[in-house]
């Protein structure tokens, strides 16, 4: 677990980062959100043991930071590159002995992720021999090759197309699923929402949101249910649990309706209260999507 | 130190086989060697060729005796060195003599001629026709000989005995011999002092430039893509720059090695004067240190540059502090003890090129040579501290450079 007491970071004339704190569970995937210059790349810093903080700290299984921690992080940049006149097996070799693995395993274990990443053709070819997609995953497999404990990707999947990012993605999950600890930084809320289990979400150097997903949907969300149904729905706006019905569809015998109801009505009572009324074919809970909770955050916070 | 070690390894492989490096390798002693060699080839061949001048003598006093004179002077072949001819004759006047003179100037048939003018014993005015180029040698050899040929007249004609104005008119030449401390004797001539001297300056200037080049390049190739954030979240600030000055530095080595080789065949082919080795190895000692005071320099320019216009503007700043002692290099030569050329001698911006030039050109001190390189070792050392402050703080920060007042700042924090 990695935790970030109070960290402030101040520069001549600005704060970069203010008075933050949160905690990474290994095993969850950590998001941190904000808009640009809102501070992720110093945190980042700071965590990775870059820059010093002004004050607070930063403790990993609650050691603070010291030299052995270099072994044991890996980080990938927002901005990518590689040296370009090097061998890929030569750059994956330096990066990995450079985080004290020892040749014979780093080779080995190279071999493992060139194949795992569908490169191993490029084992021997120099980088600007390599496409913009291949040179990332190279990049990719130095990131996590010594078999990191603390993993912080920022933008972990720009500049890949869609089956690549499909592959990225499944190897975060399974790295997640050993029990990694992983700090994803990214400004695609989708990703986030498809990947992370906890959101930071910071601005100007502070804190605007925390929390697990779940739990800062229903924070920002509306208690809003869809139904698809067929009968008569004009009952609903009577019921006493209805606060508003939406959006209304009906297309012959089938009909459709967003429905908000009051805070305190959990869904499934609600779903109780109609089914006698009506043939429900689909029910669901809507939660709101959270790039319409960064927007409104954000807003709100100016 | 292990990281440290790992990535001096990389950083001089990955130099090592950069094009820039194996060219600036073997290019810039081929162009020193063309250099320094070209002005003796150019005199030689212009020796080695037998030329004719002209002369009008319209006193006929001097014609005779100025040739015997001037056609005695013999090449290294044995054969003459020239060949004069009588241009004058009873029939034309001095205008069209002149005009006969030029043209066969012109086309090459004559390399120059003398017009000797005659008014009266005492004012004898002479001057001295050609294309201008490459003939100043031979006019001063010309000069000489007519002002000889002049006074021996003059003597001969006020009655003085012939074998008193013989041997007044002989000649001495000064040999220049240079003592060394340990009471060799070593032949110095001037233009060996000063291009061997002058090319271990340029050698020196060359590697600075290349390798700093490089380093600044690499290090803002490292900043934009942000390697530079992986490298420092694998190994220490101190372990990064370390590593970096350690490649450097093997890859000054392995310059001055191959250098080295190079001097060593060209001088056992005898292309370089053997005088140019004289005291070598205190002059190795300056070019080390000039070349690691230099390099730690450019560590910590390289880290705060961040465009590749910047970093070619500061490297050729560097290159004119570089070059500024080879101004000196002439005085340095015809005055070895003057103020202005000890004074560089204890800056360490220009410390290392001087020293080379004056360890040739004169005995230093004992006392003098130590507090020298004293001074250099401290200017190292503060050279890598002031880098190292603006390397760790430097290499992560992206857009404007630094104002200077910021970098005073940088180096102040701790």
């Amino acid at each position: 677990m990695l935790v970030a007491e109070n960290l402030t970071k101040e520069y001549k004339d600005v704060t970069a980062v203010d008075n933050v704190s949160f905690k990474v569970q290994p095993g969850r995937i950590f998001g941190l959100l904000g808009p640009n210059g809102a501070g992720k790349t110093t945190t980042i810093r700071t965590i990775l043991n870059i820059i010093q903080p002004s004050s607070g700290r930063i403790l990993f299984e609650g050691q603070p930071l010291n030299d052995h921690f270099f072994n044991i992080i890996g980080y990938l940049p927002e901005e990518r590159g590689l040296y370009k006149k090097s061998k890929v097996i030569d750059i994956i070799l330096y990066f990995a002995r450079l985080k004290n693995m020892d040749k014979k395993t780093a080779l080995a274990q190279a071999d493992i992720w060139l194949k795992k990443l569908d490169i191993s053709l490029y084992k021997n070819k120099r980088i600007d021999e390599l496409s913009k997609g291949n040179q990332q995953k190279v990049q990719f497999i130095t990131t996590i090759i010594h078999n990191p404990g603390l993993i912080v990707l920022d933008e972990p999947f720009s500049g890949f197309d869609p089956i690549n990012q499909q592959l990225i993605r499944e190897i975060i999950i399974s790295l997640s699923g050993l029990g990694k600890t992983i700090i994803l930084s990214t400004h695609q809320m989708d990703t986030a929402e498809k990947l992370c289990s906890d959101i930071f979400l910071i601005n100007k150097g502070k804190e605007v949101c925390s929390g697990s997903l779940t739990e800062i949907k229903k924070r920002f969300g509306s208690n809003s249910v869809r139904i698809n149904f067929e009968g008569d729905p004009s009952f609903i706006n009577s019921l006493p649990s209805v606060v508003s019905v939406e959006k209304s569809e009906s297309h012959t015998p089938f009909s459709s309706m967003e429905i908000n109801l009051r805070e305190d009505v959990l869904p499934k009572d609600f779903l109780k209260d109609i089914m006698g009324h009506l043939s429900v074919t689909h029910f669901s809970v809507i939660e709101p999507a959270l790039d319409k909770i960064f927007i409104d955050v954000i807003r709100n916070s100016k | 130190m292990r990281k440290t070690l790992i990535i001096a390894k990389w950083e001089y492989i990955e130099k090592i086989r950069t094009r820039a490096f194996i060219i600036s390798m073997f290019v810039t002693p081929a162009i020193l060697l063309l250099f320094t060699l070209a002005p003796t080839w150019f005199n030689k061949s212009q020796e080695e060729s037998t030329r004719a001048y002209g002369i009008i003598d319209t006193s006929g006093v001097y014609f005779n005796q100025v040739k015997d004179n001037l056609e005695v002077i013999k090449l290294k072949d044995e054969q003459p060195k020239f060949i004069i001819i009588n241009l004058n004759n009873k029939k034309d006047n001095l205008n069209h003599l002149k005009k006969l003179g030029d043209r066969d100037v012109i086309s090459n048939k004559l390399q120059g001629y003398l017009i000797i003018l005659n008014g009266g014993t005492d004012s004898i005015r002479i001057s001295f026709r050609s294309k201008g180029s490459g003939s100043f040698d031979d006019k001063d050899k010309i000069e000489s000989v007519f002002n000889k040929v002049k006074n021996r007249i003059q003597l001969e004609k006020a009655g003085v005995d012939t074998s008193i104005i013989n041997s007044v008119s002989k000649s001495v030449n000064i040999n220049s011999i240079k003592i060394e401390e340990n009471g060799k004797e070593s032949k110095a001539d001037f233009l060996t002092l000063f291009f061997s001297s002058f090319i271990f300056i340029m050698l020196l200037m060359m590697m600075v430039l290349s390798t700093g080049g490089m380093l600044v390049r690499s290090l803002l190739e490292e900043k934009s893509n942000r390697l530079i954030e992986i490298l420092v979240s694998s190994c220490s600030k101190k372990e990064l720059l370390a590593g970096k000055v350690i490649a450097l530095s093997a890859l000054g080595f392995t310059q001055i090695f191959i250098w080295s080789i190079l001097g060593l065949v060209t001088a056992g082919a005898a292309l370089v004067p053997a005088e140019a080795f004289d005291n070598i190895l205190p002059m190795m000692g300056f070019f080390i240190l000039g070349y690691v005071f230099y390099v730690s320099i450019f560590v910590g320019i390289g880290s705060i540059v961040t465009t590749e216009q910047e970093a070619q503007q500061m490297t050729s700043y560097i290159s004119l502090i570089l070059i500024l002692p080879t101004i000196f290099a002439v005085s340095a030569i015809q005055y070895p003890g003057s103020t202005a050329v000890k004074i560089l001698s204890y800056i360490p911006f220009t410390s290392a090129s001087i020293m080379m030039m004056r360890l040739k050109i004169e005995t230093i001190p004992i006392g003098e040579l130590l507090t020298i390189v004293f001074i250099m070792l401290v200017s190292i050392y503060l050279s890598i501290s002031f880098s190292s402050k603006l390397f760790k703080i430097g290499i992560l920060s992206y857009g404007k450079r630094p104002a200077f007042k910021e970098l005073i700042r940088w180096i102040r924090e701790k």
